[in-house]
């Protein structure tokens, strides 16, 4: 793979000058010359179509109790309901279709994956630079602030925040972005640190720019692909982490259950033998972040220089 | 056989004594997985079931209950009411404590003065004592106690009190004072009763190791004056998680599991091992708000909507106890129309669940005013009574379909006990068992207005208030006649179940899983007794 990627790379070092746009085709067209990724990403646009489209597609509304009926509880996949239509993936002990509930779950573990993931992505890379930029103390006091953070573990601090926030989507988003920020903060830092000695911040300090200017028009830009690549893996770590604590019932409301809780109400009739009430979540669930990460892991190859070269 | 020599006649004693171990190897060890380990060996530290369980096999009391809560004699022979505020109870003769000593009218006495004396009690006995006003002894086998009211529970109360042996701390000759008692020696502090030397009582067990978290080991005692224990050493273990416990009873670590979960009956009977469930006397319930003009959790409505009769009447018709008691409970409960299970003192046979009827349900909703229905917030706790999380979300459910749009706000018990304290739900789901097994306790806790200083309706967290049920309840206390008292309360009960109070949904019920070999009778008040795990036949 590096070595086919290489060719292009003497070429861009050739014509420095070359538009945005072909540097972005290139990396487009490296991302696709690898089947794997192009597998993952045909999965991630799948999955996410399914869960956009979710109301339109799903036989039922799991999330509305007037339309669950405990008598339709715990039905093999493929048993009929009371109101005559199939329940493909069976149904769980509230009587809900698990295909419904699953294409429902998934809009919920990928919204808040990916929302979580935008909004702790802005802040951390906004502390993260600042930080880089103004050096000294605030630097050292920022980056101290982020070692602390991340000495926890990461699910630990999302479940003291949810015992006491309570439960709820945007409690878990909250609880998501404070657990994350660090992450981008620190990646940030990093190549900014790099950047700012650079010769076209020199440039922009010279025509005395507003410090704010230079910082998110020139510096944060160039910080931008390192950023990109944790950003992708962290949706992934996001969706696994909200799983995590719907499992162990702090996430989402019970009566809007995400991955994670269908997997929790399934976890009691494992022995029994009703397999489809876990199993079903589980697959969507491992599939989402299975996709998730063989796009992050091309996106890593594709927009590292050194390994490109 | 008849032309067995005398040699072989003699040999025969030897055959059967060589035949007895086969049997007697059956009844050496009795190993229990226990759902929730007894917080201290001390029998007046915890009154809480494990606790309590626990306590029988060692410390007996003057009078105890059998499977359905019915009163029995243990180291009281009899006991009667002389007036409306003496008890006189006969004491047992020839009993002795494991450590030798004779049973008398002393070690009562003591045991009644260092109830009151346990430090750091979660949940204390001094309840069951402080209405002992004085204790006489007449002779060693009697003892006369007045009480500073009439207590027609005070038998009832006896049954929870385990009797220590006053020798084993140094009492001398004991006298009962209501504040302080005389010649107590030095009582024991609760963690004392971790060295087997001092755990003394007069029960079939004795304590023969104790690890805490890990095992606790009783012996049988030898001694004993009813009927010998079958097992001659009984270990119980923690097991806390539902599915280690059932994976222990299934590879055969334990011979006997409290509490199998209902989802795993078909995999533990498919795997050869006997199942019993006992109706138990604990209640689930949904408690509604019925004090505040304006409630936390209810939405499109500026009234508290549960202040009306006709819409509690509404919500009990939408729930279909039948199918939650089959779906969720996996048939493994009984849908409840009163606070206590038919035959338990003080319920009454006609006494039927309010009826599945979700079109009178909507009927009432409009005749109230709330053609439209509201919103509204069931809190429960997701780890307290079995499948209760489950269960509210079915009760959500069906509350939805008639057209109140119910959302279910679940959480660990402790921050559920929390919050409801704080009355920060308008409806709440919740349980309440009651340790008498008589109809007063439930009353007084769940219905009767809530007051702190005589203590009523200390878990009526709805704040439901009916004069009528209050001053039948108040009657009942003080009323020593049996069959006068029983009447009382089944009146009050009626009134408050007419009333709609709270919603009752269903009775647990409490199983047990064990070896093939064992039989287990299934017990009212949810205790594992090792006394009662007989061979089956």
């Amino acid at each position: 793979m590096s070595e086919q990627a290489a060719t292009p790379a003497p070429t861009a070092a050739a014509r420095p000058a070359e538009k945005a746009e072909s540097l972005l085709l290139r990396h487009v067209a490296a991302f696709f010359e690898s089947p794997l990724a192009v597998v993952g990403l045909a999965g991630l646009v799948l999955l996410v179509a399914a869960a956009l489209a979710a109301p339109l597609i799903a036989p039922q509304d799991p999330y509305d109790l007037a339309q669950l009926d405990i008598m339709d509880g715990t039905l093999p996949p493929g048993a009929e309901s009371l109101a005559g239509y199939t329940y493909w993936l069976g149904t769980d002990e509230q009587g809900r279709d698990m295909l419904s509930a699953i294409l429902y779950g998934l809009r919920i573990s990928l919204g808040v994956g990916a929302v979580s993931v935008v909004i702790a992505c802005a802040v951390g890379a906004s502390i993260g630079v600042l930080a880089a930029y103004a050096g000294g103390r605030i630097d050292s006091l920022v980056m101290r602030v982020v070692d602390l953070q991340l000495s926890f573990p990461a699910i630990l601090v999302a479940l003291v925040l949810l015992a006491v926030f309570g439960r709820g989507v945007d409690k878990v988003i909250i609880a998501l972005v404070i657990v994350q920020w660090a992450y981008y903060a620190r990646t940030v830092r990093g190549s900014a640190l790099v950047e700012r000695r650079r010769d076209y911040i020199e440039a922009a300090r010279c025509l005395a720019l507003p410090k704010s200017r230079i910082v998110f028009r020139h510096l944060l830009p160039n910080c931008l692909p390192p950023l990109i690549v944790v950003a992708t893996v962290q949706v992934a770590h996001a969706i696994a982490l909200e799983s995590t604590l719907s499992f162990l019932g702090v996430g989402v409301p019970v009566t809007e259950p995400s991955l994670g809780m269908l997997i929790a109400n399934g976890y009691d009739y494992l022995l029994s033998g009703k397999y489809w009430i876990s199993t079903f979540p589980g697959i969507a669930l491992v599939a989402a972040i299975v996709a998730i990460n063989l796009v992050g892991d091309r996106l890593r190859d594709v927009l590292n220089p050194r390994l490109s070269r | 056989m008849k032309k067995l020599k005398p040699a072989a006649y003699a040999l025969l004693p030897l055959a059967v004594a060589m035949a007895q171990p086969a049997v007697a190897q059956d009844t050496k060890e009795l190993k229990i997985g226990v759902a929730s380990e007894a917080t201290s060996i001390d029998p007046h530290f915890h009154n809480v079931g494990q606790n309590n369980a626990l306590r029988r096999h060692i410390f007996e009391s003057l009078i105890t209950t059998d499977a359905n809560q019915k009163l029995l004699p243990a180291l009281a022979e009899s006991w009667k009411a002389i007036d409306d505020t003496t008890w006189e109870i006969k004491l047992r003769p020839n009993v002795k404590f494991s450590n030798g000593e004779p049973f008398t009218a002393r070690d009562y006495i003591y045991t009644m003065c260092r109830v009151p004396l346990v430090e750091n009690s979660p949940s204390s006995f001094t309840v069951f004592t402080r209405g002992i006003e004085s204790i006489e002894a007449p002779d060693p086998l009697t003892v006369r106690v007045k009480t500073t009211s009439p207590q027609p529970l005070f038998p009832n109360n006896m049954t929870t009190l385990g009797i220590l042996s006053a020798s084993v701390f140094g009492a001398g000759d004991v006298k009962y004072g209501k504040d302080g008692c005389e010649n107590m020696g030095t009582p024991p502090k609760s963690a004392d009763f971790n060295d087997p030397a001092k755990a003394i009582g007069t029960g079939p067990y004795k304590l023969k190791e104790y690890t805490r978290g890990t095992h606790i080991i009783l012996e049988a005692n030898e001694d004993y004056w009813g009927e010998k224990p079958i097992w001659q050493r009984v270990v119980m273990r923690p097991i806390t998680s539902a599915g280690p416990r059932v994976a222990a009873l299934l590879a055969g670590d334990v011979d006997m599991i409290e509490n199998p979960p209902i989802q795993d009956f078909d995999k533990i009977k498919g795997a050869g091992f006997t199942i019993v469930e006992g109706l138990s006397n604990r209640i689930i319930y949904i408690h509604l708000d019925q004090f505040e003009d304006k409630t936390p959790g209810v939405k499109g409505t500026d009234k508290n909507p549960f202040k009306d009769k006709r819409v509690r009447e509404a919500l009990s018709k939408a729930i279909n106890r039948d199918a939650i008691v089959e779906r969720i409970m996996g048939g493994v409960a009984k849908p409840a129309g009163e606070l206590l299970p038919y035959p338990l003192f003080g319920t009454s046979k006609d006494a039927k669940p309010v009826a599945y009827d979700p079109e009178g349900a909507k009927k009432l909703l409009a005749e109230a005013g709330y053609p439209n229905g509201f919103e509204l917030t069931l809190g429960t706790p997701n780890d307290r009574y079995i499948n209760d999380e489950k269960v509210a979300q079915a009760v959500a459910q069906m509350f939805t379909r008639v057209g109140v749009k119910t959302n279910v706000d679940a959480m660990t018990a402790s921050t559920f006990f929390t919050r409801r304290n704080k009355h920060e739900f308008s409806a709440y789901l919740a349980g309440w068992g009651a340790d008498s097994g008589e109809m007063s306790n439930s009353l007084n806790a769940l219905v009767v207005t809530p007051n702190k200083e005589t203590g009523g309706g200390h878990t009526n967290r709805g704040r439901y208030s009916n004069k009528e049920v209050d001053a039948l309840v108040q009657e009942a206390q003080r009323t020593i006649d049996d069959a006068k008292r029983e009447e009382l309360l089944q009146k009050a009960s009626k009134i408050a179940m007419e009333d709609h109070a709270l919603l009752p949904l269903h009775f647990e019920v409490t199983p047990w899983a064990f070896k093939k070999t064992l039989t287990y009778t299934p017990r009212i008040d949810q205790y594992t007794l090792a006394t009662e795990v007989k061979l089956a036949q």
